[in-house]
C-alpha cells in the first residue's frame, strides 16, 4: 500500500515527465511537420492534467484525512479544523497554493489543447504553454514539494493560519487570483507563438480574446474579493493599504487593461503591434516577479534574499521570460513596426493610446513605490518604506486623467473626429460633470478629489446615456419603435459593447466608494461600559453584555452591542476575538453594518477579560464603502455579459461579414 | 514638425512625472530608524513621519482604560524616548517586546499612531541592560 505522499510526489514527476515530453514531441513535430506528433503533443497535454489532477486530490485527501506524515498537512492544518477549512488549506500556504497554481495552468492548457482552433499559431502556442507549465510543475516536485515526509507521524500542527480560517473570502480570493493569472498566461502563449512563426497580425488576439477576458474578469474579481477579505477581517476598517502583496496583484491587472483597449485599436486599425505585445509581455512577467516579490521575503527583508527557497525560483524565471520574451521581440522588431499612423490624435484610437500610456505610467509609479526600499537600502545602507501618501500621490491624479479618457474615449469616432460632433459631445458630458460637481458642492463636498471624482462620474454617466442614445433615437426615428424594446434589442445584439459599458459603469460605482471611504472616513476609539451608551455620528451605541463562546477549534470573546437611530433600534451586532486552537495570536471579527451611504464597523480593541465591566471599541464610518464590492460584481457581471455566448456570435458574424467587405 | 511636437510632449510628460514622483518621495517615504539613530541627528527626522524600531522598555507601559491613552518607552538599549499613543495596546504588546511604531516626535516625545508588535522567528529581542548590536537589531524588527 503506498501512502498518499509517495501518490503525489510520484503524480507530480510523472506530470513533470509528460510536460517536458509534450514539449519536446511539440518541437519535432513543428521542425519535421510531423503531425503525429503534433497531436501526440496536444494530448499529453490532457496526461499531465489528469496526472496533476491526481496530485491534486492526493493532497487533498491527505488534508481531509489528518494524514500528518506529510509535513504540509502537519503544518498547516489541524483535527480540530472545520471541514471546509482543510479543504481550503490546499492553497493556505506557499507549497500548496503552488501545486493549485500549477492544476489550474495544466488545465487551461489540457483546454487549450482541445478547444484550441487548427491554426499555424497553436502548435507553438502550446509548447510556450507547456514551458510555463514545466517550470511550475517542477518547482512544485522538486523545491516546493508539498509532499514532503515527515517520520514523526504523531506531531498536530498549529493549524491553519487564524487570519485565513477567519473568514470564508480566503476560499474564493487566491482561486480567482490564479484563476486570472492562468488566463492570462494563455494570449501570452500565443503572441510569443505570434512572433516565433512571423504572424504578428491580429489573428493571436482574436483566437484568445476570450480566454484574455475571462482572465482579466477573474483578476477584476480577485483584487476586489481581497479588498472586501482585508476590509471584513483585519480589523482597521480599510480593504487596501498598498502593501507590496497588494501591489503585485494591481500592477497587472493595469497592464492587462491597457492590453484589452490596445488589443481593439490593433483590430480597428492594424495599429500599436509591438504596443501589445509589449502590454502582455509585461502583464505575464509582472505575475512572475509578484510572485517573486511576495514569496521570497525580499520585500520585508533584504538579508532574507537567499532563505525563500522558492523566491529564487521566481526570479530567476521571470529573468529568462524576459529575455526571451523581448530578444524575440528585437529578432522580429521589423514585422512589428506599424503600417498604419496615427492620423489624429482627437480620435478613439487616440484616446485608448493615451489611456493606455497612462495606465503603463501608474503602473511604473506602483513598481517603483514598491521597490523603491530596496533600492534604497541598496544604495544608502539606510531603511525605508514607501507609505499610502506615495502611491495616493502617484496615482489618484493618473486615475482622473483615465476617468476623463474613460468618457469621451468610446464617443470618438475612429480614425479622425469631426470638430462639431467632438464639441457637442464634450460639452453634454462637461454640462453633466458641472452639475454634478456644482450638487455635491451644494450638499457640502468641499475636498478636492471628491468634487473631481463626482464631477467625472457624472460626465461619465451622460457618456454611457450618450452611447446608448446614440444608436437608439436615430432607430427609433426611422422604425418608429418602442425606445424600450430597442434599448434590449441593442443591449442584445451588442453585447461585447454594451457588456464594456456595464463594466465602465461598474468602474464609477467603485471610484464613488474609493473616493467617499477615502476622504471622509470617522475613525475613533472608545470605551462604553455595560448598560451604558455612547453616541457615535448619531448612532447611540449600547453596550448590552461580553459574551464567550467555543466552537470546536476557536474560542471567541465578543460584547452584545445594539445600535440606535433616533431612539429606534437598527441592529443587534456581536463584534469579537477569536483565538484558534494552537495559535498564539488572536483575530477580530469586526461587525460590520453595512448601509447604503455609509458603514459603520465595530471592532473590539484591547482586552476583554470576564471580570471586565466594559468594553473598548473601534467604530469608523466609512461613507459608501460598500459601492466598492457592489462596483466590482458590477465589474464581473459585465465581463461576464460581454463573453456570453449568444453576443459573441453575432460580432463574429458581423466581423466576419465586415472582413468579407473590406 | 509632427515628430518635433511629439518629442517636446515626450520631454514634457517625463518632466512632470519626476517632479511629481520627487514631490510624492518627500511626503510618502517613511525612514525606519532606532532610537539612538534618532539621537545623533534628529534635525532630520524633524516633522517628519518615521519608524521608530525598538523595545517596549519594562516598568513603562501605563494604559488609561478611560481616555484609552497609552504611553510607554521605547529604547534600543542605548537610547530611549516616551512614547504616546491613543489606543488600546495591541495584541501581544507586552514589555520587552520588540515593537515598531509610526508617528512623528514632538518635542521629546514621539507620538505614534500604529503600534505594530513585532515577532521575529529568528532573533531574541535583547534584555534591557543587555548590550545589543544596533544592526542586529534593526534589522530583526524591520
Amino acid at each position: 500500500m503506498i501512502s498518499l505522499g509517495q501518490l503525489g510526489s510520484s503524480s507530480l514527476l510523472l506530470a513533470l515527465a509528460l510536460a517536458i515530453y509534450a514539449v519536446i514531441a511539440g518541437i519535432l513535430g513543428i521542425t519535421r511537420r510531423d503531425a503525429r506528433l503534433l497531436t501526440s503533443a496536444r494530448y499529453t497535454a490532457i496526461a499531465v492534467f489528469l496526472a496533476m489532477t491526481a496530485a491534486l486530490a492526493a493532497m487533498e485527501t491527505a488534508l481531509l484525512l489528518d494524514d500528518f506524515s506529510i509535513e504540509y498537512v502537519a503544518r498547516h492544518s489541524s483535527t480540530v479544523a472545520p471541514i471546509w477549512v482543510k479543504v481550503v488549506m490546499l492553497w493556505g500556504s506557499l507549497e500548496g497554493s503552488i501545486l493549485l497554481w500549477a492544476w489550474l495552468l495544466t488545465g487551461y492548457t489540457a483546454l487549450l489543447a482541445l478547444t484550441a482552433p487548427n491554426t499555424m499559431l497553436r502548435p507553438w502556442a502550446l509548447v510556450i504553454m507547456q514551458l510555463v507549465q514545466i517550470f511550475f510543475v517542477g518547482v512544485s516536485a522538486s523545491i516546493a514539494n508539498p509532499f514532503k515526509f515527515v517520520p514523526d507521524a504523531q506531531y498536530i500542527g498549529p493549524g491553519p493560519n487564524p487570519l485565513l480560517q477567519n473568514h470564508w473570502m480566503m476560499a474564493v480570493h487566491p482561486v480567482l487570483m490564479y484563476l486570472g493569472f492562468v488566463g492570462l498566461t494563455v494570449p501570452f502563449a500565443f503572441a510569443m507563438a505570434a512572433l516565433i512563426t512571423r504572424r504578428p497580425g491580429t489573428e493571436w488576439m482574436t483566437q484568445t480574446r476570450t480566454w484574455t477576458m475571462t482572465g482579466w474578469g477573474f483578476l477584476t474579481a480577485a483584487i476586489i474579493a481581497g479588498g472586501w477579505w482585508s476590509y471584513e477581517v483585519l480589523g482597521w476598517g480599510g480593504y487596501w493599504a498598498w502593501d507590496p502583496v497588494e501591489n503585485v496583484s494591481f500592477m497587472p491587472w493595469l497592464t492587462a487593461t491597457a492590453f484589452i483597449h490596445g488589443v481593439q485599436v490593433q483590430e480597428r486599425r492594424r495599429m500599436l503591434k509591438s504596443w501589445n505585445l509589449l502590454l502582455i509581455i509585461l502583464t505575464f512577467s509582472l505575475s512572475i516577479l509578484g510572485t517573486f516579490l511576495t514569496r521570497s521575503g525580499v520585500l520585508s527583508s533584504v538579508h532574507a534574499f537567499g532563505d525563500g527557497p522558492v523566491g529564487i525560483f521566481f526570479l530567476g524565471f521571470f529573468i529568462l521570460v524576459m529575455l526571451f520574451s523581448f530578444g524575440l521581440l528585437a529578432l522580429r522588431w521589423d514585422q512589428v513596426r506599424d503600417q498604419a499612423e496615427l492620423d489624429d490624435v482627437v480620435s478613439r484610437e487616440g484616446s485608448f493610446l493615451a489611456g493606455n500610456i497612462l495606465f503603463l505610467a501608474m503602473t511604473f509609479a506602483i513598481l517603483l513605490g514598491t521597490i523603491f526600499p530596496l533600492i534604497v537600502e541598496a544604495l544608502t545602507n539606510e531603511k525605508v518604506t514607501v507609505g499610502a501618501p506615495f502611491f495616493n500621490q502617484m496615482t489618484l491624479p493618473i486615475w482622473m486623467l483615465i476617468f476623463a479618457l474613460m468618457g469621451i474615449g468610446p464617443l470618438l469616432p475612429w480614425r479622425k473626429a469631426e470638430t462639431q460632433t467632438l464639441k457637442n459631445n464634450l460639452l453634454w458630458l462637461i454640462c453633466g460633470g458641472l452639475i454634478a460637481a456644482i450638487l455635491a458642492f451644494i450638499f457640502g463636498i468641499r475636498k478636492v478629489y471628491p468634487l473631481i471624482t463626482l464631477g467625472l462620474a457624472g460626465y461619465n454617466l451622460v457618456s454611457l446615456g450618450l452611447l446608448v442614445t446614440g444608436v437608439i433615437v436615430p432607430r427609433a426615428r426611422i422604425t418608429k419603435k418602442n425606445v424600450a424594446v430597442l434599448f434590449k434589442q441593442y443591449a442584445f445584439e451588442n453585447k461585447r459593447r454594451f457588456g464594456s459599458m456595464i463594466v465602465h459603469f461598474g468602474v464609477i460605482v467603485i471610484a464613488l466608494g474609493v473616493v467617499g471611504s477615502g476622504a471622509y472616513r470617522v475613525d475613533e476609539q472608545f470605551r462604553i461600559d455595560f448598560g451604558q451608551s455612547y453616541t457615535f455620528q448619531g448612532y447611540e451605541l449600547k453596550a448590552i453584555d461580553k459574551f464567550m463562546e467555543q466552537t470546536p477549534g476557536k474560542v471567541s470573546a465578543g460584547a452584545i452591542i445594539e445600535m440606535y437611530k433616533n431612539g429606534k433600534l437598527i441592529t443587534t451586532k456581536r463584534p469579537r476575538i477569536n483565538v484558534f486552537t494552537g495559535q498564539q495570536m488572536s483575530v477580530p471579527t469586526p461587525a460590520v453594518i453595512y448601509l447604503p451611504w455609509h458603514d459603520v464597523y465595530l471592532n473590539i480593541v484591547g482586552t476583554l477579560s470576564p471580570d471586565q465591566n466594559y468594553v473598548s471599541l473601534r467604530a469608523i464610518q466609512s461613507p459608501l464603502v460598500t459601492w466598492i464590492w457592489l462596483g466590482g460584481l458590477i465589474m464581473a457581471l459585465g465581463t461576464a455579459y460581454a463573453l456570453s455566448p449568444n453576443g459573441r456570435k453575432v460580432q463574429e458574424n458581423r466581423e466576419i461579414r465586415e472582413g468579407a467587405n473590406g | 514638425m509632427k515628430k518635433l511636437v511629439y518629442s517636446i510632449a515626450g520631454v514634457a510628460v517625463l518632466a512632470i512625472a519626476g517632479f511629481l514622483i520627487y514631490r510624492a518621495m518627500n511626503t510618502g517615504l517613511v525612514y525606519f530608524i532606532t532610537p539612538s539613530e534618532y539621537a545623533q541627528t534628529p534635525d532630520k527626522y524633524a516633522n517628519r513621519r518615521i519608524q521608530l524600531g525598538g523595545i517596549v522598555e519594562p516598568d513603562s507601559v501605563a494604559f488609561d482604560d478611560q481616555s484609552l491613552m497609552l504611553t510607554f518607552n521605547i529604547t534600543d538599549t542605548y537610547q530611549h524616548y516616551l512614547v504616546s499613543h491613543r489606543g488600546a495596546p495591541p495584541e501581544l504588546f507586552k514589555p520587552g517586546t520588540g515593537v515598531v511604531i509610526e508617528g512623528r516626535f514632538d518635542g521629546e516625545t514621539f507620538v505614534s499612531d500604529e503600534v505594530k508588535v513585532k515577532h521575529s522567528e529568528v532573533y531574541e529581542p535583547p534584555k534591557p541592560g543587555e548590550q545589543v548590536d544596533l544592526e542586529e537589531l534593526k534589522d530583526s524588527l524591520y
